[in-house]
């Protein structure tokens, strides 16, 4: 499906050279294989931790399946507005937080990191990235059982499961240029516009708990969401754009997408997420929880490994002063590019 | 290893640094290359453990907004990856800037070279304003220029988007020198003009070889504008009385910018004029600026590889005599004009010969 097949609005062909276009678009197919392979490799390295923890103790876990593992994420997606809520975040944040979850749950696993703490991390994320920034302290303390330092841990491994791609398209913005587009048609009471657009942001709001924003593009979203809310107003603003006849085959391909946006565009059974939720805690990565044999292990291993960078440097500091090169200037210089950088 | 450290362990392996060649307010900057094909390129490394609260803002719009512009006249970032708690930006390595190029008093400017440099910040420009970003930072130390003489906007860490129109801005934004008068009164509320009035500064400045409206302090930027463009009227410029931070800077007369820049077109200075309007409703689009007369008049715009660039530090240029189109005795910062007689290379057979030349030192010491 692709944005081509829209009767264009002026942001749409930029839309095509961003980043959402290029890293975060996929068919249903490929994101169901993408979260399947993801699971399988998670359940492998666990399954290993596990045994190095602890071994023949992996046989009695029952690991999470893709699907249950995106009936937790999609839990979490419905705590993000209320978390906004008690800041007053503007609904920029909000969305943005929210698509920045699903990308990071398209690249981690829930029982490496659980969505309850990484959660805190994209909205502290997303405040910053849409320009409403607030300092951390204010942020953590306002939320209970949370220090900057549980929020500020993950940031770097948000930041890169994004890929650093921060800009988000959202589909309430493509709404809001298809309303004001509207308004200049004629025959249109206004009375019914502010009734159908409040009702297609609250299609665009349960959107947001779906993957439509993988698969469509905003402006197809914001489309599909007037139409659940007016189908009269949709129909009459395609036919000013494309003329008779193409209207039909792009209201054709809008239907799977409201179909999503009516059956998916909810919040989760809590009881179902609840027994999850209660297996999660017997099958996190024990690599991710301090005090675990395995966990001590990956430290000790981490700081082997900068210990012997540690001892290569100075190796190579006492090998220039036997070579005459007492201040060691060159290697100086070389040991300044990587102070601190853990290079391996 | 988790599968995104791995990534990011994948990233890192494809770029070395060789070394440090700058400094800035929050990163240094080294110069590296791509491991697999050589290129060069500069690595910005950012320390984001200095930031109490994380990622700092900086950083993350310079991030945000390069990643989603690729155009010949915006930096190009390559890359991000992180190591340890630093973040590393691998941008396109630019040799110089318009700054050292403004300030190098052995380069002459032809008024097709100011025409070309010009030109490639306000397309750069354009495609920002296109993708509803405000760069907010302009000035020539920020515009920096590729080995063949492409001019780039850098240096995004104060821009923003403008998707939304009703939302309050800061106005602590763009350096001084730059910043427009709604600024200077403290707007809220404003647009892509800010970047137009920086622009018309920075092309003022080619033409006069120093900064244009080099105020000493916020009150006197304003000072300094209205003593270069005449006190604004009620008529030029609606409302601006009703600023947050307007106060009564004196009445200055209206100026000809003829009377200073003596030496420029009619087309040239009708652009110029049009940069710097007060009221920024009117002001001019960087669209409109790109299909304004004076870029499609003669001269044409130089060629970017044929644009005169410093040489290279280290590298023995044959020495020029030091006389370049400045004046830099003298008071009344930037407003006086070179004669028009000055605005020329002085020999010909000096720019055949000391450009080849300033290029193959290059190639010697780069390759
Ligand atoms: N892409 C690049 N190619 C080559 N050198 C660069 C590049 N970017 C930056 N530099 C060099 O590194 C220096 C520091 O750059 P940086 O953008 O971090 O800070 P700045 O613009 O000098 O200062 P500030 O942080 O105050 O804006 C520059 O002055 C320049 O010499
Ligand atoms: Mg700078």
């Amino acid at each position: 499906m692709n944005g081509e097949s829209l009767p264009q609005t002026s942001r749409i062909p930029l839309y095509e050279g961003s980043t959402q276009f290029r890293h975060w678009r996929f068919s249903p197919e490929q994101l169901a294989e993408t979260r399947s392979l993801l699971n399988a490799a998670a359940v492998a390295v666990i399954r290993d931790a596990f045994e190095s923890d602890q071994p023949g103790s992996s046989s009695q876990v029952s690991f999470l399946s893709a699907e249950e593992e995106n009936l937790l994420v999609k839990l979490y997606l419905g705590k993000i507005p209320q978390l906004c809520g008690i800041f007053r975040f503007p609904e920029e944040v909000e969305a943005t937080a929210m698509s920045y979850l699903k990308r990071f749950y398209l690249k981690n696993t829930v029982m490496d990191w659980h969505p309850k703490n990484v959660m805190l991390t994209v909205v502290f994320l997303a405040t910053k990235t849409t320009n409403y920034p607030i300092p951390l302290d204010a942020y953590a303390s306002r939320i209970p059982k949370t220090t900057p330092g549980d929020v500020l841990d993950l940031e770097f491994l948000v930041a890169q499961s994004l890929g650093f791609d921060f800009t988000i398209w959202h589909a309430h913005r493509a709404l809001w240029g298809l309303w004001l587009d509207i308004q200049t048609l004629s025959d249109i009471p206004l009375d019914d516009l502010s009734k159908a657009y409040d009702g297609a942001l609250t299609s665009i709001r349960a959107s947001r708990f779906t993957d439509a924003e993988f698969i469509y593009t905003p402006s197809q979203i914001a489309l599909a969401c007037l139409s659940i809310a007016s189908p009269a107003l949709a129909s009459a603003w395609l036919r000013s754009k494309s003329g008779q006849g193409s209207d039909d085959a792009i209201s054709a391909m809008l239907e799977p997408l409201k179909a999503m946006v009516l059956s998916q565009g909810s919040l989760p059974d809590v009881e179902a997420v609840r027994e999850v939720d209660r297996r999660l805690r017997l099958c996190k990565n024990p690599e991710k929880i301090p005090g675990t044999n395995a966990y001590n292990k990956k430290v000790a291993e981490k700081q082997r490994k900068a210990e012997e960078k540690r001892l290569r440097k100075a190796e190579l500091q006492r090998k220039a002063m036997e070579d005459g090169d007492p201040f060691g200037s060159t290697l100086t210089a070389q040991a300044d590019l990587d102070d601190d950088d853990d290079d391996e | 290893m988790d599968a995104v450290e791995r990534a990011n362990a994948e990233h890192q392996k494809r770029w070395a640094k060789d070394q440090k060649v700058g400094e800035g307010t929050y990163a240094v900057v080294y110069r590296g290359r791509e491991v697999a094909t050589g290129r060069k390129v500069a690595i910005k490394k950012i320390k984001v453990g200095l930031f109490k609260d994380g990622l700092d803002m900086s950083a993350i719009r310079e991030v945000k907004y390069l990643r989603e512009l690729k155009h010949q006249n915006v930096i190009e970032l390559l890359d991000v990856f992180s190591s340890k708690t630093n973040l590393n930006l691998v941008l396109e390595f630019l040799e110089t800037d318009l700054e050292l190029v403004i300030r190098d008093r052995s380069l002459v400017f032809l008024p097709a070279d100011i025409k070309a440099w010009t030109a490639m910040a306000f397309r750069g420009l354009e495609f920002c304003h296109r993708n509803w970003i405000l760069h907010r930072d302009l000035k020539p130390n920020n515009l920096l220029i590729s080995a063949n003489g492409h001019l780039k906007l850098a240096d995004f860490g104060l821009a923003r988007d403008f998707a939304d129109p009703g939302y309050k801005m800061t106005h602590q934004v763009i350096t001084r020198w730059y910043r427009p008068p709604e600024l200077l009164f403290g707007a809220r509320h404003y647009s892509t003009a800010v970047d137009i009035w920086s622009v018309g500064c920075i092309f003022a400045e080619l033409m006069l070889r120093t900064p244009y409206l080099p105020g000493e302090s916020d009150m006197d930027q304003v000072r300094t504008t209205f003593r270069a463009l005449g006190t604004p009227t009620e008529e030029d410029w609606p409302g601006h009385k009703k600023l947050p931070d307007y106060f009564d800077a004196g009445q200055y007369p209206k100026t000809q910018l003829r009377d200073l820049f003596t030496a420029a077109s009619t087309e040239c200075l009708n652009l110029l004029s049009r940069c710097l309007i007060y009221d920024p409703y009117k002001r001019i689009s960087a669209k409109e600026a790109l299909f304004h007369p004076y870029f499609s008049a003669m001269p044409y715009p130089t060629h970017p590889s044929k644009l005169p660039k410093p040489a290279k530090k280290g590298s023995t240029m044959p020495l020029e005599e030091f006389d370049g189109n400045v004046d830099f005795e003298g008071s009344g910062p930037g407003v006086r004009a070179n004669p028009p007689n000055k605005l020329k290379r002085k020999l010909s057979s000096d720019e055949l010969g000391s450009r080849p030349i300033a290029r193959r030192l290059d190639f010697s010491q780069h390759s």
